[in-house]
């Protein structure tokens, strides 16, 4: 058999380059098609049932001989070429876990068959492919059109293209709403959007698809957009025939610019003044004043806070507070992103006297590093490709190898640890000193020589003798870089919409695309341009009407959670919800070790949770609405769902209760100044949803006070039942 | 997968149909759930680990310092010899799987114990191994995300300690999968006199009258928002609040937990122990229908009045740990809870599980006590569709490795996932969205009935 195959190495070599099926070309895409060598399959690292794939194909060497050698060469036979178990289970002529991938007069088999036939030889000689064309890469349909297909092409080296479209794989990332046919006709199962990857060897390329009913309500928009933000908006909206909801009340714009920009709720008069105010520009005006308040440094600050994971138990309690205090002087300063980025990845010295430097305390090893930069700054999630080539995106294992070597040589001078737990090797305690150790060197995992450090979408490593951080900051802050403010712009834009323009947020790749690129296009542009600025870039976005629009639905985008034709409606975040039950109450629980009156989004870092200090209601609170623990760098660290104990939290908390029951609480101040119940419920939906109640309420209210009879009961039961609905719990 | 249901049938035809674009692991995660024998799992957590040679792989032929100073007494199972100090649970051992070949490689309690909770191999063996959402969920969550329970019952209940050793334990909540399939955990003391839970009780200042005010108030407010119900997000907001108020008033759940509605003459037989108790407790969660019950045996590893963590250290050899406390308790209270579940019917598809997170070394140390073992040690099943009276695999003659069986944490999980149901490959995603199958281990067939 042996014999065999090497023999025919040779015969395949003069055989017309046509008649016989490629390994590479051919074979490798069928066993991809058929899923054979996915992560679930023979991909897996233990494989399946004994036979192992490399993960969707990444080396062909090493299959071909798993292919042809392994097991004693008996997954193949090329005297009986029909009889070869690879065929007869794929075709499931014989008991196959996976089910059989295609039957036997399928031209995957057929040339599976004649592949082994021929001598089931490797080629690497043969043309390699330069470049995939897959045509459209945009498609939306309106009902009753429901398929049209999709063209894949490849250029080869050698100058030659090929139609692939009985080769490519085509995967939907939604289940059950499209179809693909083999040779790559899309098919509607269901109205809705989806993106298909097409893949084939090691490239791939997404294709948009949306499937859109009539929408007979579908009206466009009357007036030509101005804004750049509405400008592109509205032409994706109005090619899918979505109709914007109407812009926003004041009351729901108020409270939203609020809680987006400062992390607060208004007072009622702020509520009151800006509803009664009666200039056409009062929103420019309002977001004006927002972005230049002290709150703001706060609020935004703690967003970066929680990325760059600010929290005690590496950081010690001085660490957090020099580090915050940092980051929060940057933002009020508006220092340009991409110097505050440069800051932070060559910072050096002293936790202490440089607060920078915390940043990499807390990333105690290179690889730590190197995936947070990335995700942080470059919007980049290289994790996959540690283990190998990342399998949606251009990344490779050395790639991601030899950019952690880039962050290899950082090291720490602990000058003494007064760590409370001696066995604890994530407890620092004291200063230290960062600094770049020369003779440190990452070492390659195989080979364990060390590795040259070498940036993200470079061909060359860097010079040697470099400072590896200054070399990868200049290119992290250069106005051509590629992924930085991309990121940034996107990261920003979710932060206002709750949902980014890529989602997850941190996940840029050619795999995962925008849902409008030509708004992200544009945005990166003008942030680029402006310096790399925040304020700016918020109060851009801010300004548009697709910011302050309704999040209430018409007939056309009731289904629509992510073209902006309506704001998305979430979760108040936990240090949100907190100060704003605590503003509301006129109550304001002291967090331990900072100053009375310190809010929850005020807070350098949550105290550290010890058995010898019980965590506080309020720290409780915070952590069970989900407060990061800031150990991951990433924003789905907070976790914004919802559950049963926030809602006991709520319901029955006892932290809420108390603020309630407190005499001099709002409530008490109101009814110590003789107020009317009706200038006391107005007060509080003011304070609590940002508007007046309508007529009903008031009635309804009005009456509920009369008939309890214990007047400040009746206010509480109102108040609870404020801070319990949907209309405060949610950013809407 | 709601509302989109395949057989492996249909798998099987539409990859024959020629691969129409869905990809194989959605279909099989899709298909292919073995069926449920146990309804629900007690988990009782021996935190400190257990040491092998004192509770259910005795080795009187081994020399004085592997045997140590108990003696084994037969039980009625042929081959199947206990510590001298369980009789009762010899009583229950045509009940019992014993697993004698447990086995994995992390030394210290937190990253053991997090293996044990969620059957996926931590990512180093530390002694302070941090929480965070990158860690592997607990069984009870990936429960409620496959088979969660119905009607206002929690799937998952924990408690009464959350376990840490310097720091919490991961290994406890949902984490990656998300708060909503967090466990309904509680530290009260169910041993109480007062025992009642803050959540399911109002605070003082709110009579139930007056929380229904309260509601009808919320009523008022919230129908003013109704058009916000049409957002994912407002009616989950909305969902979990009915789930809570459910709670709140009903009596079944809130029974549950009133465990004066017990005879004097049961509370007695689990023990008045807070880990008697809350066997009793968990028997009537399984009662109410909740799914995945842990019950954490100690908070602390060691100690006098902790787990099973018996060093020796302090001038405290382990004889008098193992003769005044943990031996007793155990022997009181896992037999109880066995015949009790058996007495009522429930044991056949309630399956109970003692396992700490490793065991003890085969040499008495210095100090008279044994030190941490994951190489080999002994774990316990009963009911919920594994064999009475079985043991599997086998140690050698000293219990320092395994001779028989492969039991690593990832084949409990499986096991423990196909006993439910639930297919070990179903797939979950972590927070950077890469799938990964909720057991890496295989279902141990040779215990199932």
């Amino acid at each position: 058999m042996r014999f065999l195959s090497l023999c025919c190495v040779g015969i395949s070599a003069i055989v017309c380059r046509a008649e016989v099926p490629s390994f590479r070309n051919d074979v490798m895409p069928i066993l991809a098609r058929g899923g054979c060598n996915q992560g679930a399959c023979h991909g897996n690292l233990n494989g399946k049932g004994g036979f192992r794939l490399s993960l969707r194909g990444e080396n062909p060497a090493l299959d071909h001989l798993t292919l042809t050698r392994e097991m004693m060469g008996r997954r193949l036979d090329v005297n009986r070429p029909e009889q070869s178990l690879l065929l007869r289970k794929a075709a499931g002529l014989v008991p196959h876990e996976g089910g059989p991938r295609f039957g036997p007069a399928s031209d995957e088999y057929q040339t599976l068959l004649k592949w082994i036939e021929m001598g089931a030889a490797d080629d690497p000689q043969f043309a390699t492919l330069k470049q995939l064309l897959v045509e459209p890469r945009e498609k939306i349909l309106i009902a009753p059109a429901g398929n049209f297909a999709i063209r894949v092409r490849g250029v080869y080296s050698d100058g030659s293209t090929r139609d692939l479209s009985n080769r490519a794989v085509f995967e939907p990332n939604t289940l059950g709403l499209v179809n693909v046919s083999p040779v790559g006709v899309v098919n509607k199962l269901r109205d809705g959007e989806s993106t298909i990857l097409v893949r084939y060897q090691n490239r791939q390329l997404p294709v948009s698809v949306a499937f859109i009913p009539t929408r007979a309500e579908f009206h466009p928009e009357p007036t030509k957009p101005r804004h750049p933000v509405d400008v592109h908006v509205f032409e994706q909206l109005n090619s899918l025939r979505l109709t914007a909801s109407p812009m926003s009340s004041d009351s729901v714009f108020i409270r939203r610019a609020f809680l987006d920009t400062l992390g607060q709720i208004p007072e009622p008069d702020e509520v009151r003044r800006f509803l009664s105010d009666e200039n056409p520009d009062k929103r420019k005006i309002l977001i004006d004043r927002l972005v230049s308040r002290p709150e703001f440094a706060d609020y935004w600050s703690q967003k970066w806070a929680d990325l760059l994971r600010t929290e005690e138990k590496a950081l010690d309690r001085k660490g957090v507070r020099v580090f915050h205090q940092w980051i929060r002087d940057a933002i009020a300063r508006d220092m340009p992103l991409n110097q505050f980025a440069a800051e932070i990845v060559t910072a050096r010295g002293s936790t202490y006297q440089n607060p920078a430097a915390n940043f990499y305390r807390s990333l105690r090893e290179p690889y730590a590093r190197s995936e947070s930069i990335a995700q942080v700054f470059l919007g980049i999630r290289l994790q996959c490709a540690k283990c190998h080539n990342h399998p949606f995106d251009a990344w490779t294992q050395d790639d991601y190898h030899e950019f952690a070597a880039t962050f290899g040589q950082v090291d720490y001078r602990i000058n003494g640890n007064n760590r409370k737990d001696k066995f604890d090797q994530h407890e620092f305690d004291g200063e230290q000193i960062v600094f770049m150790n020369r003779d440190l060197a990452l070492k390659h995992p195989r080979t364990g020589k060390a590795m040259a450090p070498r940036l993200l979408g470079e061909t060359s490593p860097l010079k040697p003798g470099a400072d590896s951080l200054d070399r990868f900051a200049d290119w992290l802050a250069d106005q051509q870089n590629p992924y930085f403010a991309r990121a940034q712009v996107n990261r920003v834009w979710y932060h206002l919409f709750g949902r980014g323009l890529v989602e997850p947020n941190d996940d840029l790749r050619l795999s995962n695309p925008p849902v409008n690129a030509p708004l992200l296009d544009e945005l990166e542009m003008q942030f680029r341009e402006g310096g790399f600025k925040l304020k700016p870039l918020v109060r851009l976005i801010m300004n548009s009407r697709t910011y302050q629009q309704s999040a209430i639905p018409g007939p056309t985008n009731d289904g629509d959670e992510t073209h902006f034709s309506r704001a998305i409606v979430q979760p108040l975040e936990a240090e949100q919800l907190f100060d704003a039950v605590c503003q509301m109450l006129n109550q304001r629980p002291k967090f331990d070790g900072y100053p009375k009156g310190t809010k929850a989004m005020q807070m350098a870092a949550m105290p550290q949770d010890r058995r010898s200090r019980r965590a506080q209601q309020s720290e409780r609170f915070l952590k069970t609405f989900g407060k990061p623990e800031r150990l991951l760098t990433c924003e789905c660290e907070r976790s914004d769902d919802t559950g049963l104990m926030q809602a006991f939290q709520m319901l029955t908390g006892e932290l809420l209760h108390e603020m309630l029951g407190e005499e001099d609480n709002r409530l008490g101040r109101l009814i110590s100044q003789d107020k009317t119940d009706r200038e006391i419920i107005d007060h509080f939906y003011l304070a609590s949803v940002s508007r007046y109640p309508s007529p009903i309420e008031r009635k309804k209210l009005e009456e509920y006070v009369a008939k309890l009879g214990d007047r400040r009961k009746a206010l509480e039961d109102i108040i609870w039942g404020l801070v319990n609905s949907k209309e405060f719990l949610l950013r809407h | 997968m709601s509302g989109f249901q395949l057989d492996r049938r249909a798998a099987i035809r539409v990859g024959g149909a020629g691969l129409l674009g869905l990809s194989l692991p959605e279909l099989l995660a899709a298909s292919s759930h073995p069926k449920a024998c146990a309804k629900s799992v007690i988990f009782l957590h021996q935190f400190g680990g257990p040491g092998q040679h004192e509770t259910f792989d005795m080795k009187p032929n081994a020399p004085a310092e592997v045997r140590g100073s108990f003696k084994p007494i037969q039980t009625n199972v042929p081959g199947l010899q206990v510590c001298e100090m369980l009789p009762r649970v010899a009583e229950v051992a045509k009940h019992l799987t014993v697993i004698r070949c447990a086995q994995h490689t992390m030394k210290n309690h937190n990253s053991a114990a997090y293996y044990s909770l969620t059957g996926m191999a931590p990512p180093s063996d530390d002694q302070r191994l941090r929480d965070s959402l990158d860690l592997f969920p607990a069984y009870g969550s990936i429960v409620d995300k496959f088979a969660p329970a119905s009607r206002a019952i929690p799937t998952f209940v924990s408690f009464p300690h959350v376990i840490r050793d310097g720091s919490i334990s991961p290994g406890q909540h949902a984490s990656f999968l998300g708060k909503g399939h967090n466990p309904f955990f509680f530290a009260q003391d169910p041993n109480k006199a007062d025992f009642r839970l803050p959540e399911l009780s109002l605070p003082a200042s709110v009579s139930p009258d007056r929380m229904e005010h309260r509601t009808e108030v919320l009523r008022i407010i919230d129908e003013q928002a109704d058009r916000m119900d049409q957002s994912i997000v407002a009616r989950g907001l909305g969902e979990s609040y009915h789930k809570a108020v459910n709670m709140l008033t009903s009596p079944d759940f809130k029974k549950a937990f009133d465990l004066s509605k017990e005879t004097r003459e049961t509370r007695d037989r689990y023990g008045r122990t807070t880990y008697g108790q809350s066997c009793l407790l968990a028997r009537r969660l399984v009662e109410v229908g909740a799914k995945f019950i842990n019950v954490y045996f100690s908070e602390i590893i060691g100690g006098d009045k902790g787990g099973w963590d018996v060093h020796g250290f302090d001038n405290h050899p382990q004889d008098p740990i193992l003769k005044n406390h943990l031996l007793p308790i155990t022997n009181q209270t896992l037999p109880t809870l066995i015949s009790d579940l058996d007495e009522r019917g429930l044991l056949k598809d309630t399956l109970v599980l003692w396992m700490g997170e490793f065991g003890r070394t085969p040499r008495i140390n210095k100090l008279a006590g044994r030190d941490h073992w994951p190489q080999c040690y002994s774990l316990v099943m009963a009911g919920g569709g594994v064999k009475g009276g079985f043991i599997y695999g086998a140690s050698d003659k000293i219990g320092a490795y395994p001779t028989m069986g492969q039991a690593r944490p990832e084949d409990i999980s499986a096991t423990l996932f196909h006993m439910m149901g639930i297919n070990p490959e179903s797939e979950i995603r972590d927070r950077l969205n890469r799938p990964m199958p909720v057991s890496r281990g295989e279902v141990i067939r040779d215990i199932i009935a």
